[in-house]
């Protein structure tokens, strides 16, 4: 039972950074019908400029805001940093495709993507950075067999802030209420007098923050990142998005909660080699008997 | 329109047959003798990559300090990239066997190396594998392949006699990341330890595979302490390796831990932290650093001069030896003919081996490594790696 | 009409005299460019003809591949013989694993494709059974004997087996198109729901573009396996399947000269820019966004005819 707990926890806490991850990717898919390969890049993006930041800039930087600030800095730099990266690649690589359809699109992204990874690996080097034990705070609490450490705490609120946030945005203020309309038929929105670029200004800077935010919680979390980071967690994200359903923006946060827990179940008590082949499996089976996904799209199908 | 636009693809087309022409012809090395490393330089294994080409490189300038071979003729490297890809690996060796180099350093991965070495073999080049462990690699009857790193039986055997003799431990955990070096090894280990557990001396308490790249193992961590082992052998690479035994540690479960010798090095203790690293133990090869031999400490120390950093792997080392070990056989034998090469590697070496980087180097009939002798290894508490000398 | 023929037969004769002037490199890089011509085409079936999203068409290849490796180094069933029956369990598999899922729309259907590819490369590297040899793969292929003495050994061999199996392939896929069925294909792939409401049996339908596609891909499958003489998963990644994609996108989806000249220009130009070692790799993915700034159609788009075409 304890075993349970204790995955349940690290499911918790790996599925709310997919949660964060697919939020932004949602996003941009629900607006722009655009899979964004290159968003996990983007994502590790965050991880490698919140590791410059925290390894280069450390000792100043502790010494004024200790440990705590550190993380929050790093965030803070990363969102932005990360943010403005999303607006410059739909400024240089999806604008000007999107009157070519989707699938030129897709193909671009995965151009950006190619970029991106290969970007990072120039720029930064192909070896696995790590963090010095210093600048991770330590301390946890044992409650019984399996602990909990305050990272794991700090880094489960601080996603949960997050998407309470944007939950709050995009549900309950009238700009959410003008995404959602985005998300629901685009063309229709503009004739309503919906200013569709602040829109994307807010899906591709938005977006992305939260992946690069995510993007430092997860480098300080698991103490090394790489190059290739961006891939697989892209393609969880996507894989949580279609869970929750497209173009359903809460829905893509659950998808990622239950894509970590589904994960972490599925190693613990399968194995951890066909793990991944589990939570797609699990995935296949939801979508053969609700295939519009587990919350569904908000969309009826129009004949 | 139409035509013109079929006109330009059509010339497209072949103008990129043109300028792939020059590039396949032969190119003749002058004044400088030419050597082939083939590696991941991009891929997922680009850091493997990226060090086995900088070591190839001080290996290169620490001769040609020394005056060259041949009377004076420097050593050029030529690199391929072979992506880590069987396919990438075919197209480099053709390209290698192409230019006409002398002889190859190839390469890192042995299911990319299988291919490229049989391209190498029917080009009659010389190549000697430098990351690739896999038994099966020299029982094919190959003449022209060789190997300076060890193969996974040797350490499997190894690790089995010592963890169940000196150590006396009985329940035993074996974790792989299903890749073709951790497999192997693990797969031999468990060969290894079958005469033990008949004899009712070990017992093979957990035995799965983890998913390299991933970040949180705490669900197969979870089953290892179900499992209640007394030691805990990862046969993978550093990254996990550092992960793993920083998440063990925080869910309670305190075996011993001996990783391959893929796994324990400065950034397994920056990873894992000193604290949790201290008292890891490895099984490896002699380490550069612990050789006596002063061409190793010459290697680090170059290498440290100008990359800042010594390899953090084992295998660069390797390809900085199979390097050394082809422009020694040149020297010697006069000539880049592959079959006196061959011959040298086979036979001239057995009588005196050639010191090298790793130790000295002199291959069986087969193309493998003569005596690589495994020894376990500790991390102690100022997070330095020494020999372990078991009851202190 | 007669202008294609004369420019087909002009790039035949130089595909024919090309690789006895060409360094064994040179052979071997268009050999590949012809498995990539191949995978395109198999996949242009699915993706271009009727526009499903297949991300996981690697999948597929694998299974051909496997199947070549496995059947032959432990029943000893020479190369040639497996090559239809490649094709045959790489379609069975693709008619198994898509009969529940082919009714998803769209992105949902991508994510299933992209799921089967994964799945299938982990089953592949864990090694069910002994049968797959895990990472390592299955090694000691054979290679093709056509009878006696005749046995497909060198790169030029090679180079001729595939290109004249892609001649074939395209011949085949140039009558599919103007067929009955190509026809109900491009129906589908421009309003699924008209095409049900005139009667064509849309559910069928997809379902064998999927199977003719993965067919076509398993006996690319076949003959990379015995060229390489060993198989391993790494040669069929989710990367793959996404390179296959663009091979048909860059070409121009359902576009047949297209997806050739997009299978030429992935596998061409990592090779082109190798002086470039690592940033190769950068200039590739801004070529892919440039590419779909110029010719967001494909370098050779389909003409789709008709009334009302665009």
């Amino acid at each position: 039972m304890l075993t349970f707990v204790q995955q349940l926890i690290n499911g918790l806490t790996i599925g709310s950074f997919y949660a964060l991850i697919a939020l932004g990717y949602s996003l941009v898919y629900g607006i722009m019908k655009l899979i964004n390969f290159a968003h996990g890049d983007l994502f590790a993006l965050g991880c490698y400029v919140g590791y410059t930041l925290l390894v280069w800039v450390s000792a100043s930087l502790t010494s004024l805001f200790g440990i705590w600030g550190c993380l929050a800095v790093g965030m803070i730099v990363a969102a932005i940093g990360v943010g403005g990266a999303g607006i410059l690649m739909e400024r240089v690589a999806y604008r000007p495709i999107y009157p070519a359809g989707r699938l030129p699109a897709v193909v671009s992204a995965l151009g950006v993507s190619i970029f991106l990874e290969n970007f990072i690996m120039v720029v930064w080097g192909p070896r696995y950075l790590a963090y010095h034990s210093s600048f991770i705070p330590a301390g946890y609490w044992q409650i019984g067999s399996f602990r909990i450490t305050v990272l794991q705490v700090v880094i489960l609120v601080l996603s949960f802030i997050l998407m309470g946030v944007l939950y709050y945005i995009i549900e309950k203020t009238t700009f959410g209420a003008a995404i959602r309309a985005a998300a629901f038929d685009r063309d229709t929105a503009k004739l309503m007098g919906i200013d569709i670029n602040k829109i994307i200004f807010f899906v591709f800077s938005v977006g992305p923050a939260l992946g690069g935010a995510t993007g430092v919680m997860v480098g300080m979390y698991y103490r090394q990142i790489s190059f290739t980071m961006g891939w697989v967690y892209g393609l969880r994200a996507f894989t949580a998005t279609i869970m929750g359903g497209i173009g359903n923006i809460p829905g893509a946060m659950i998808g990622g909660i239950i894509l970590g827990i589904l994960e972490m179940l599925g190693a613990g008590y399968i194995s951890a080699a066909w793990k991944d082949v589990f939570v797609f499996v699990v995935l296949i089976a939801v979508l053969i008997f609700r295939p519009t996904g587990l919350i569904g799209e908000k969309k009826a199908e129009k004949v | 329109m139409k035509i013109g636009k079929r006109l330009l693809i059509g010339s497209l087309v072949v103008s990129m047959l043109l300028v792939l022409l020059p590039l396949g012809s032969a190119m003749a090395a002058k004044e400088s003798v030419t050597i082939g490393l083939q590696g991941p330089i991009t891929g997922p294994w680009a850091y493997e990559g990226e060090m086995a080409e900088h070591s190839c490189r001080i290996a290169a300038t620490l001769i040609n300090e020394k005056g060259g071979i041949l009377g004076g003729r420097m050593i050029e490297l030529v690199v391929a990239d072979d992506s880590g890809t069987p396919k990438d690996g075919v197209l480099a060796a053709q390209r290698l066997v192409a230019q006409g180099v002398a002889a190859a350093v190839a390469t890192y991965g042995s299911s990319i190396c299988r291919p490229s070495s049989d391209i190498y073999e029917k080009g009659k080049m010389i190549n000697i594998g430098y990351g690739v462990t896999f038994v099966g690699l020299t029982q094919r009857g190959l003449n022209y392949f060789f190997r300076t790193c060890g193969r996974d039986d040797t350490q499997g055997v190894f690790f089995a006699k010592y963890t169940t003799e000196t150590l006396g431990k009985k329940r035993i955990a074996i974790m792989h990341d299903n890749t073709t070096f951790a497999k192997g090894v693990a797969e031999e280990t468990k060969k290894a330890l079958q005469e033990k557990i008949k004899a009712g001396k070990a017992e093979i308490v957990y035995y799965d595979a983890i998913t390299p790249g991933e970040k949180d193992y705490t669900p197969s961590l979870t089953k290892l302490r179900d499992a209640n082992p007394d030691v805990w052998y990862f046969t993978g690479y550093y990254p996990e390796g550092g992960l793993l035994i920083r998440q063990a540690r925080n869910l309670g479960i305190d075996c011993l831990f001996v990783g391959s010798n893929a796994v324990i090095n400065e950034d397994f203790i920056k990873i894992a932290g000193l604290d949790v690293a201290e008292g890891c133990l490895m099984t490896q090869e002699p380490m550069p650093e612990t050789l006596p031999f002063p061409e190793s400490k010459e290697f680090l120390k170059a290498y440290r001069e100008k990359y800042g950093t010594i390899p953090t792997s084992p295998w660069p080392v390797y390809g900085a030896d199979a390097l050394n070990v082809i422009a020694y056989a040149i020297d010697k034998t006069g000539s880049t003919n592959p079959d006196a090469l061959a011959d040298f590697l086979r036979h001239g070496l057995k009588k005196s081996p050639m010191p090298g980087v790793t130790g000295p180097v002199s291959f069986t009939e087969q193309g493998d490594r003569v005596g690589v002798p495994y020894q376990m290894y500790v991390v102690d508490e100022e997070g330095k790696i020494v020999l372990y000398e078991p009851g202190k | 009409m007669k202008k294609n023929i004369v420019i087909f037969i002009i790039v035949a004769v130089a595909l024919c005299i090309f690789p006895f002037v060409a360094s064994t490199y040179l052979v071997d890089v268009v050999f590949f460019f012809g498995i990539y011509t191949l995978l395109g085409l198999s996949l242009n079936i699915i993706l271009g003809e009727v526009g499903l999203f297949d991300l996981g068409h690697a999948a597929f290849y694998a299974v051909g591949a496997y199947t070549t490796a496995i059947l032959n180094t432990r029943l000893g069933i020479p190369i040639f013989v497996l090559l239809p029956i490649s094709g045959i369990a790489a379609a069975a598999f693709a008619w198994l694993v898509c009969s529940p899922i082919i009714h998803l729309r769209g992105d949902y259907l991508c994510i299933v494709t992209i799921g089967m590819g994964e799945i299938v490369r982990i089953a592949l590297l864990n090694d069910p059974g002994g049968l797959t040899g895990g990472p390592n793969g299955v090694f000691g292929i054979e290679r093709p004997i056509l009878g006696g003495p005749l046995v497909i050994e060198s790169s030029i061999a090679f180079y001729f087996l595939i290109w004249i199996i892609v001649g074939l392939s395209i011949f085949a896929l140039v009558r599919l198109q103007n067929s009955r069925i190509g026809r109900a294909w491009n129906c589908i792939r421009e309003d699924e729901v008209a095409a049900e409401a005139t009667g064509i049996d849309v559910r069928s339908l997809k379902l064998l573009c999927f199977i003719l596609g993965a067919g076509l891909a398993g006996i690319a499958g076949n003959v990379y396996a015995s060229k390489m003489m060993c198989v391993s998963p790494e040669s069929f990644t989710f990367m793959d399947s996404c390179m296959y994609f663009c091979i048909v996108l860059l070409g121009g989806s359902g576009s047949i000269p297209g997806t050739i000249i997009g299978a030429g220009a992935i596998s061409l130009f990592p090779e082109i820019f190798r002086s470039l070692a690592k940033y190769r790799m950068l200039f590739f993915g801004v070529a892919m966004v440039a590419m779909m700034y110029f010719r967001p159609g494909g370098l050779w788009p389909r003409k789709r005819g008709g009334l009302g075409s665009k």
